[in-house]
């Protein structure tokens, strides 16, 4: 039950044993959550040396049960992290002055997801269910949009396994399109057995991952950052190309740090990543916030936080590369 | 080598292709049922090692499942002392090797002095018992599945396994049990009792398992994860259903649903990476795992191919024994049929002696061969007597052709026969019907003015005939020699031929003789075909006819004696029936009539003319029809004067 500290303590002698030679100037970059397809841009542009040829050395840790991103950054442990748009506002709500430097999703992959055997067809029928919710920093969308929708559901908080819901302990749950839907039909639950409700479709598409650094950093390292930026977009690129070799990287990864992995997972949630970070509305704007996106954000997160010192779009997106280069 | 048209090729190939198809049906059906018999075997032979299986795994489980259950009994009868769950949970530890943790996790706020966390843990780190008190802001408790499940639930829930917490590989899984306390005497839901179990006993249990070469039991987790695999990469990683979408093998899902569904089955799948497997699965009870073992169809009927393939093998060789054996045995049986036929034709080249093949059964060959032995000596018997027949026929022939030469020497054939007789131009012929014929002419001077002339028919045909005819011409010259009136020649002649005429013969005969000075003729016909009479003149006429019987008949009887004068250059046309009665294919007569015409049509030629001119009307009319009776004609013209 406290496995992750030593996985992450090994992980971390390994990436320090492997990064020894180089003479580069180092970057430590923190994903946001335990080695998956999510991060599959970075591993690759580790693996493929794109960071190497940008000329930086990159180390990349990720979060304990006791240690998150967040914290990683403002103890100085991180240079760079990943987060959530939601979560990123939420620390800055919290006073944590980290700034947007790169916004990679485009879309959100939230959803609530439903035995279809607990008859929920629409957004009225939650009233009054039980729904399981992470309780770990993206629950203002569910929130705003069961609020929006004057519906009143019985919030129970999860941490990341889908177990309780199969068991049948949860009428619906929050899930992520790229993740625990796909973990749930990868324990015998077909698609056409659930409904799907996606925050999209209720006016919520609002994007997640980001990079985010303090504004210190970003203006000690911007060489830095930017060559890592456009490494990581690299990464991506080359992943998006070589499905079948990001996904061994991704499980090798996983495997070696003991985190359960399976290959039809991990391939779905790399494609829907990538799908993610599509840009087919606005083409071009690659790893640009935009600020009607951040106003959403921004406006959703008012509602369930209190603030403690007012930010406006600009000190909190202040890019690396302009979305016109 | 056989030939294809050989009695024995064709026997050989109907034998065959009978056995073959006797033999197939035969294999077929074995197999078929071998096979039945064999699947209900592994059928068997599964649900029984599954049973087996899931009764060793039960033997670990349920005193693992004992454990919390007694701590809930021993909370829920009266609570101890904070402290004293650390012992409790020590003592669990120290006395049960399997489990490596125990804790007992409150609700919030159940301490009020300890705030929202509370959960007494204990577990192993080497060989020492280490305690301490899990909950916290970072670590709330009430979240994870082995708190929240079977709070949710209120029942018992052995988690989904995880790796332990040393980052080995040992696989643990945390079973959980609701417990309650009495307040206000309501039982109220207090917290949940935990066990941490080793998996590594039921994950090698199961991984020990062995079926034939490659077939294996496994173990799957309540999501369908791999527990064990003989890919050790696959176990916690992939579940069955990450199987069916990578592998694109539908059938697993299929399989991953029934467990979860908690159903039992045996069944065939057959899947690119394995090949077909027979496999039974089912759920063990509690733990919601589940196990499953795997028959490799190939391996299952492994013995039953090989055994086929003997079978097979054997049944080869035995066809082609039993092909020699038959097409030896045809030929030795058939063998005598070609030295039969090559008999056979030495026997129709006329070799009767030829040796037949020796036949020492008693079946159709002996058959044969006595039927062959039997046509060989009647047809020696039978052209015995054929040469032997032939050779008296050809004597009998050569004797006939004398007796032809004799008869024909016997009548005049010299023509004109008198040239120092001009008054009388004279011609006859005599055809026989056979080689000797019963017809006669004669004709001779008596004196210097006289001239005899006689024609006759004897009754019947042939040798009898000829002989009876020889007679009568040379009793007419003899008769004639001594007397000179023909109705005493007539009587004379007819009474020596009636003496001893047993056989009753006779003959007709017309005989007369003509005074050459004055060109009268007596004569006696003695039931003759009457001549015709051609005069000069043209007129041409039959003789009356006299109405007398034929010699040989009646001796004492007087033939009255007539006479004619002839003019000059008158003829006279004597015949026998052979002329008036040729017949045709038809049996129609050539006719009195038609005679007369022919006569009238030729009565101008001369006597040979007219004889030949006769001669071709009777061919005209019988148009090749075989002659049936002697033809004997004769035609005298009276010249008159020297």
């Amino acid at each position: 039950m406290k496995n992750i500290n030593r996985l992450l303590i090994c992980i971390y002698l390994m990436m320090i044993v492997s990064t020894l030679p180089a003479e580069n100037p180092k970057l430590v970059f923190g994903a946001q959550w335990l080695p998956q397809a999510q991060f599959a841009g970075y591993y690759v542009a580790q693996d493929q040396g794109f960071y190497e040829e940008a000329g930086i050395d990159v180390e990349i840790i990720h979060p304990s049960t006791t240690v998150n991103t967040l914290d990683y950054l403002t103890s100085g442990r991180a240079d760079v992290i990943s987060l959530f748009l939601t979560s990123a506002l939420n620390a800055r709500f919290d006073g944590h002055q980290l700034i947007n430097i790169a916004q990679l999703s485009q879309h959100s992959a939230i959803m609530f997801v439903s035995k279809k055997e607990c008859g929920i067809e629409s957004i009225e029928d939650f009233e009054g269910k039980r729904v399981g919710v992470w309780m770990s920093g993206f629950q203002e969308i569910p929130y705003a949009v069961m609020a929006d929708n004057n519906v009143n559901v019985e919030w129970v908080p999860i941490l990341s396994s889908v177990n309780l819901f199969l068991v049948g302990g949860l009428d619906a749950m929050t899930v992520m399109w790229y993740n625990e839907y796909k973990r749930i039909y990868l324990s015998g639950v077909n698609h056409e057995e659930l409904n799907t409700f996606f925050m999209a479709d209720y006016d919520y598409d609002v994007p997640e991952d980001g990079l985010y650094v303090l504004p210190e950093t970003r203006k000690e390292k911007e060489k830095e950052l930017k060559a890592f930026t456009e490494a990581t977009l690299k990464g991506w690129a080359f992943a998006s190309e070589n499905r079948d070799y990001t996904i061994d990287l991704v499980v090798g990864i996983m495997r070696k740090a003991n985190i359960p992995a399976s290959f039809a997972h991990q391939r779905w949630m790399l494609d829907k990543i990538l799908e993610q970070h599509g840009t087919e509305e606005h083409p071009g704007d690659q790893l640009h916030l935009h600020k009607e996106y951040f106003e959403k954000a921004f406006s959703i997160m008012e509602r369930y936080n209190s603030l403690s010192s007012r930010f406006n779009y600009e000190e909190f997106f202040v890019p690396v590369i302009k979305a016109t280069e | 080598m056989i030939k294809k048209n050989s009695l024995s090729y064709r026997i050989i190939t109907r034998v065959l292709l009978i056995t073959v198809s006797l033999f197939i049906v035969v294999l077929s059906v074995y197999s078929y049922f071998n096979r039945n018999i064999i699947r209900e075997t592994a059928r068997e032979n599964a649900i029984e090692l599954g049973g087996s299986l899931e009764a060793s795994i039960d033997q670990v489980l349920a005193p693992m499942e004992k454990i919390p259950q007694m701590v809930s009994n021993v909370i829920e009868l009266e609570l101890p002392a904070k402290d004293d769950l650390y012992r409790v949970l020590e003592t669990i530890l120290i006395n049960n090797e399997d489990v490596f943790g125990a804790g007992i996790a409150f609700e919030p706020y159940f301490f009020p002095e300890e705030g929202r966390y509370f959960a007494p843990y204990a577990y192993k780190d080497g060989d020492s018992i280490k305690t301490l008190q899990l909950g916290s802001s970072d670590y709330e408790y009430f979240y994870w599945d082995w708190y929240q499940i079977p709070a949710t639930l209120q029942e018992a829930y052995w988690s989904e396994p995880y790796f332990d917490e040393g980052g080995g590989n040992i696989i643990m899984s945390t079973y959980s049990i609701p417990f309650y306390v009495w307040r206000d005497g309501i039982r109220t839901f207090a917290g949940i009792a935990t066990i941490d179990v080793d998996m590594e006993y039921l994950t090698q249990l199961v991984a020990d398992v062995r079926i034939f070469e490659s077939g294996y039991a496994f173990l799957l987790s309540r999501n369908g994860v791999a527990l064990t695999h003989p890919d050790p990469s696959q176990i916690m990683n992939e579940s069955i259903f990450a199987a069916s979408s990578d592998w694109d093998e539908p059938i697993l899902r299929e399989i991953g649903r029934d467990l979860r569904e908690g159903r039992s089955n045996f069944r065939a799948y057959n899947i690119t990476r394995e090949g077909k497997n027979w496999i039974y699965y089912t759920n063990l009870s509690g733990s919601r795992y589940s196990i499953g073992v795997v028959y490799p169809d190939a391996e299952m009927y492994a013995p039953l191919r090989r055994l086929n393939l003997i079978l097979i093998v054997l049944i080869i060789a035995g066809l082609g024994i039993l092909a020699t054996a038959v097409v030896n045995n045809i030929n030795r049986l058939a063998a005598p049929l070609t030295n039969f036929a090559n008999s056979s034709r030495l026997i129709a080249e006329g070799d009767f002696n030829v040796k037949l093949p020796d036949i020492q059964t008693k079946d159709e060959m002996k058959e044969l061969h006595n039927a062959f032995s039997h046509m060989q000596s009647q047809l020696a018997e039978y052209v015995k007597n054929l040469k032997e027949t032939t050779a008296a026929k050809e004597k009998i022939e050569s004797e006939l052709r004398i007796a032809r030469e004799i008869q024909m020497s016997m009548i005049p054939n010299t023509f004109p026969p008198f040239p120092d007789m001009p008054q009388v131009d004279l011609f006859a012929m005599l055809k026989s019907a056979r080689e000797v014929g019963g017809d006669l002419y004669d004709f001779f001077a008596v004196d210097q003015d006289r001239f005899c002339f006689a024609i006759g028919d004897v009754s019947g045909k042939g040798v009898p005939a000829s002989l009876f005819m020889a007679v009568t011409r040379t009793l007419l010259r003899s008769i004639a020699d001594k007397v000179k009136s023909p109705s005493q020649i007539a009587h004379s002649l007819n009474k020596s031929l009636a003496i001893n005429n047993e056989s009753c013969m006779f003959v007709t005969f017309f005989m007369g003789i003509i005074d050459l000075r004055s060109g009268t003729i007596t004569y006696v016909n003695a039931g003759h075909n009457p001549p015709v009479l051609i005069k000069k003149d043209g007129t041409v006429e039959m003789f009356k006819n006299a109405g007398t019987i034929p010699f040989g008949l009646h001796g004492d009887f007087s033939y009255p004696e007539e006479s004619i004068v002839l003019g000059k250059e008158d003829m006279i046309f004597c015949y026998t029936d052979g002329v008036n009665e040729a017949e045709n294919v038809n049996a129609e007569l050539l006719g009195d009539q038609k005679m007369l015409e022919v006569i009238e049509r030729h009565k101008s030629q001369t006597p040979r003319d007219l004889i030949h001119s006769m001669e071709a009307a009777i061919e005209e009319h019988v148009a090749g029809f075989p002659q049936s009776d002697d033809i004997t004609m004769m035609v005298m013209r009276f010249n008159s004067e020297r």
